[in-house]
């Protein structure tokens, strides 16, 4: 896992932030969008350890995922490293890595959240 | 706009089917939905079929096209209906249109999924996992039920509620499909049983969660004008909605709304100009315990952070103030993907006609469906009354 920038898009006429995957702006359709980059810490929305994985992730019992805000008000989902000891407003740093391959073989890049 | 009416209903025994495929399943339904609506010697002008996981999970493509012919509806239009877990709800939404239009008299609406002969660890929520946003979420490993424990941990946090009101929901369903001959679970659990089951996304724990269940439902529609020569208490479709919500489920401003289901239920609501105080028996799609909770606030009968407690104070049982999933719910009846939209639609067609028996609600004569497809973002919604 490394150190990364993520890139998101902002809405050239409303401001919006949102995922870099939209073509057209969520809020207002708008279609030219300004790159954001995010990588700095964030904090934890929200998380859940899930016990149930799908298959892709059929190596691992079980792992972390947690909804996460940056300082822009951004936000973004992913994995995060520790099960342990996570809450509700605690800081993590963001990495980029390899995170499984999936059921053709893929090797599958991903966001893993950790804790400082 | 022509009125439309359900005149028969068809429903398999929901759960582990070991000798029937889906074809089967649909099958099934279809016959008992036709010979319940006295339509053996009709045509029907059109068939709509809804199944989530067919080419996944049974290697079929052109159910529709099979059914029509496996049950002599040739020439019917036959169309397969896709929506994830709502396909159902979706089917029954062209139907109406079809038939309010008037361009359609005599429409046919079947849904079933087979899904237990799937046994790989994984494989089935991996399936049901495609529903999510590729490059956001499903890379990182998301599944529905961690989505669930997501907005379990939010909702109790933002409204400060213990989890055992959100899993008394649990309880609740399990008893009302105790009275279900068709439910997957008729067995009463206990809540401390319950609040002590496996963890499967935390704090999600298996009891919050619907089973993979195997089951095919049915139901046939005709203009209401037609509807008395078929049956004798035919219930109308006064009000249909459906609504998209964010594919990226962080993308809300609030994970604890569902934003799509306070427009489609609106829809549904003024359509049949109704409010949510005019219902009487709800069926809401419970696929985890925490999205009865958030769904009995956006459909309307909750303020936001009130539903959990109501649910644990009884309000929501059979004989209180606003009973939902007196069929137990995907929690107890199961959750054949693409049958239980119209599994929905058809307990509030028995409880309109007071044929529910020992899980009768009390004079109900208007029912609403909250038919949930992805993780909210494709939501149907179906107000139904007596004639
Ligand atoms: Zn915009």
């Amino acid at each position: 896992m490394s150190e990364t920038t993520i890139i998101w898009k902002k809405c050239k006429k409303c401001g919006k932030l949102q995922h870099p995957d939209h073509l057209r702006c969520i809020q207002c359709k708008n279609t030219t969008f300004n790159i954001v980059k995010s990588s700095e810490d964030c904090k934890l929305l929200t998380y859940t350890i899930l016990t149930a994985p799908p298959s892709e992730y059929r190596d691992k019992k079980s792992y972390a995922i947690g909804v996460v805000e940056y300082s822009n008000g951004l936000k973004a989902i992913g994995q995060i490293k520790s099960q342990e000891n996570l809450k509700i407003g605690m800081k993590l740093r963001t990495k980029v890595g390899k995170l499984t391959n999936n059921l053709d073989g893929v090797i599958i890049f991903g966001i893993k959240y950790e804790p400082f | 706009m022509n009125k439309v009416a359900i005149i028969g209903v068809g429903h398999t025994k929901f759960g582990k089917l070991e000798d029937k495929n889906l074809l089967d399943l649909l099958c099934d339904a279809s016959l008992q939905a036709i010979e319940n609506s006295n339509t053996n010697d009709k045509d029907f002008d059109a068939v709509y079929v809804s199944c989530m996981l067919a080419e996944t999970l049974n290697h079929m493509t052109g159910i529709a096209s099979a059914l029509v012919d496996r049950i002599g509806l040739i020439p019917a239009a036959a169309d397969h209906i896709k929506n994830g877990p709502a396909s159902g709800g979706s089917a029954i939404k062209n139907a109406f249109y079809a038939i309010t239009s008037g361009l359609c008299d005599m429409v046919l609406v079947a849904g079933a999924e087979k899904m237990t002969h799937i046994t790989t660890p994984g494989s089935i929520t991996s399936a049901i996992a495609t529903i999510t946003h590729h490059n956001a979420e499903r890379i990182h490993g998301i599944s529905l039920p961690s989505l669930g424990g997501l907005l379990t941990r939010s909702y109790m946090e933002k409204y400060n509620v213990p989890k055992e009101w959100i899993t008394s929901i649990a309880v609740k369903n399990h008893k009302n499909g105790m009275n279900n001959p068709n439910a997957h679970f008729q067995k009463e659990i206990t809540l401390e049983k319950a609040l002590n089951s496996p963890i499967i996304a935390d704090p999600l724990r298996l009891y919050d969660t619907c089973p993979v269940s195997d089951g095919g439902a049915a139901m046939v529609l005709c203009s209401a004008e037609m509807a008395k020569r078929f049956c004798d208490t035919p219930i109308l479709i006064t009000g249909v909605g459906q609504a998209t919500d964010t594919h990226i489920v962080y993308e809300r401003e609030d994970l604890t709304v569902l934003k799509a289901l306070q427009i489609c239920s609106k829809q549904a609501y003024n359509m049949a100009k109704k409010t949510p105080i005019d219902i009487d028996v709800a069926e809401l799609h419970d696929a985890f315990t925490i999205l009865e909770v958030v769904e009995s606030e956006d459909i309307g009968f909750f303020k936001k952070g009130e539903g959990a407690k109501a649910a644990f104070d009884g309000i929501t049982q059979i004989g209180g103030k606003i009973p939902i999933n007196p069929s137990g719910g995907l929690k107890a009846r199961g959750h054949p993907l693409g049958a239980t939209g119209i599994a929905q639609v058809i307990e509030l067609v028995w409880q309109l006609q007071n044929e529910a028996g020992k899980r009768q609600v009390q004079n109900a004569q208007t029912g609403i469906t909250c038919n949930f497809g992805g993780f909210g973002n494709n939501i149907v919604s179906i107000l139904v009354e007596r004639m």
